[in-house]
């Protein structure tokens, strides 16, 4: 069993101490299937975290057992340093949506709200019901019975719901599924202003451009099994190269010519295509500024979609890249 | 806990379907009052059909005459529905997971899931009766029943005690069923393991076994009315709805408790 340590993103400001989710060598088997073998990340205060991973990599049975709902086959998950059991108290500072968003059907939505609230134990008076009616926006429909809504109706009082009580950490698996891309967009600003309001994001998604829009880090899961992990922006750069633009475009190539992370350098248009060894782009950066040059664009030529397909086909087998540690 | 027994209680009361179920109790019964006001001729083969013919005399003996004729089927498939659905009805609507991510204790929300099944299942009982009731008083008026076969007269206050009685003790007799079906709820969607107890119970070479199944002394009660008498059955019947709560219900709590909710 792995430490969690190993793996993980060791951010700037990041401290063991901060991790208000840890998965600490999770396995889950059913019967001779393996869901999930030997998964370890932590997700720190403050962190939009994306798993991703195609269909059947382990994501939502990762998250179930986090949220106590299946029991792991061995490891361990804590949430605010406490060891998730089924229905522990923890779980009152999470919201989540796990799978679609679901209610008793033959109420109105607001009643749904109220009674979910209520088996609680808590009074409505102590639930933030109108920020979450404000986030839900559904006027009049709210009074509506929960059969009559559209799925993207269901989405948005699904997040009402799990926003009733200003959780600290948001576990949302495939959020944004079977809405169309106007309710997309709302959902992913939604996520992104939370977030900005300290809220803590652990994000499941098969949608690679969500991931990318939206989380700060992200942990590639295929099989079950851990691929990669680290920002967003390492992943991107882990594998690919970058373009970038500088005041002396001749200059800049003999400054990369010469440093050990660099692979090759090509002209582009009115820049340089730099094609790099391993995915520090920071290094590269660095090194232009340090040299007097004037850097006017650095951007991965590559989207998360590229370094996800290549992450897949390069993993199979492999153990784990920790993109975080290799850059840091 | 009294919080979450009244908001599973509003679930499962504004659901279109306990609003059939309650209409058919009262529905139903005044039915039978109606048809048994037309008839003429009564057959007296067997203790239902004796309740029946006794009731002709008093409207406050149909009580436990439709309680005899709704006990062996419509009751066990309304408390079977009642029970079955318990759990397994908010894992349907994909609910049960957002109950438990509240967090409501599994334990708890079990045991909250249990009383409000109980509480229909005894509510639709006396409903029953109580239409019943209104309706027999209505055609037949109330008064004595006199028992030709045991030469005794049955007064209207102790006919009145007994329907209580009687009544209590088949909403209680339902009491395996709420645990079999809450037991099953966990495990699955079905329970139609009263009508399977009802069909086996009838096979007499199954010889004392029978008497542990949770059917057995569901009609002990009509001696009451019958015979005149208190049966020691009643206590046994008693005993044996214990018996399956006890069990069943212990076995649905361990299981739901280690259960993954996939749903």
């Amino acid at each position: 069993m792995s430490e969690p340590s190993d793996t993980l993103n060791d951010g700037p400001g990041d401290s063991r101490g901060d991790a208000i989710v840890e998965v600490d060598g999770l396995w889950k088997t059913f019967g001779a299937v393996s869901a999930v073998e030997d998964l370890s990340f932590a997700v720190r205060r403050g962190q939009v975290y994306g798993l991703l991973g195609p269909n059947g990599a382990g994501k939502t049975t990762t998250l179930r057992v986090l949220m106590g709902l299946e029991r792991p086959t061995r490891g361990t998950t804590r949430l605010f340093g406490t060891r998730v059991t089924p229905g522990c108290r923890e779980l009152v500072r999470v919201g989540a949506m796990v799978e679609q968003a679901a209610f008793v059907p033959h109420l109105s939505g607001l009643r749904n709200l109220r009674l979910w609230w209520e088996a609680g134990g808590k009074r409505m008076r102590d639930a933030d019901l109108d920020g979450a009616l404000a986030i839900a926006g559904l006027g009049n429909a709210i009074d509506r019975k929960v059969n009559t809504h559209s799925q993207g109706m269901k989405q948005r009082l699904g997040f009402a719901r799990l926003l009733l009580g200003r959780p600290e950490l948001l576990v949302l698996d495939e959020p944004t599924n079977g809405l169309d891309p106007g309710e997309i967009r709302e959902i992913r600003e939604l996520i992104a202003r939370l977030s900005a309001q300290g809220a803590t994001v652990l994000l499941s998604s098969h949608h690679l451009s969500e991931v990318e829009q939206v989380c700060s880090h992200a942990l590639v899961m295929n099989h079950g099994r851990l691929v990669a992990d680290g920002t967003v922006t390492e992943l991107i750069g882990s594998t690919g190269s970058v373009y970038i633009e500088v005041d002396d475009r001749e200059r800049a190539r003999a400054v990369l010519q010469g440093l050990k992370i660099v692979e090759r350098v090509q002209s582009q248009g009115d820049g340089l295509v730099v094609e790099l060894r391993d995915g520090r782009r920071s290094e590269v950066a660095a090194a232009l500024v340090g040299a007097g040059l004037q850097l006017e664009t650095i951007m991965a030529t590559q989207r998360l979609e590229d370094a996800f397909l290549e992450l897949l086909a390069a993993g199979d087998g492999q153990p784990p890249a920790r993109v975080a540690q290799a850059a840091s | 806990m009294i919080s979450l027994v009244r908001t599973e209680f509003t679930k499962a009361a504004r659901r279109t379907r306990t609003l059939v179920v309650g209409a058919l109790l009262v529905g139903l019964p005044a039915l039978i009052v109606f048809a048994l006001h037309q008839r003429n001729n009564v057959r007296q083969a067997n203790a239902g059909e004796g309740l029946f013919r006794l009731a002709r005399q008093s409207g406050l003996l149909v009580p436990a005459a439709v309680l005899g004729a709704t006990s062996g089927f419509l009751l066990v498939v309304i408390a079977a529905t009642f029970a079955g659905d318990s759990v397994a009805g908010d894992s349907a609507w994909g609910n049960l997971r957002y109950l438990l991510m509240r967090p409501v204790p599994r334990g708890r929300l079990l045991v909250a899931k249990a009383t409000v099944a109980g509480l229909l299942i005894w509510v639709s009982t006396f409903l029953v009766a109580l239409a019943g009731l209104l309706a027999g008083i209505a055609l037949f008026g109330a008064h004595p029943v006199n028992v030709v076969a045991i030469g005794l007269q049955i007064s209207e206050k102790t006919l009145m005690l007994r329907v209580l009685l009687s009544t209590a003790y088949v909403a209680f007799g339902f009491t395996a069923l709420l645990a079999l079906g809450t037991f099953f709820s966990v495990l699955t969607d079905t329970a139609g393991v009263y009508i399977v107890s009802e069909i086996l119970d009838g096979i007499t070479q199954l010889g004392r076994v029978r008497y542990l199944f949770p059917t057995h002394y569901l009609d002990s009660w009509q001696s009451m009315f019958t015979d005149n008498r208190y049966s020691h059955d009643m206590i046994a019947g008693v005993l044996v709805q214990v018996g399956y709560l006890v069990v069943f219900g212990t076995l649905a709590a361990v299981y739901f408790r280690r259960k993954d909710i996939r749903s």
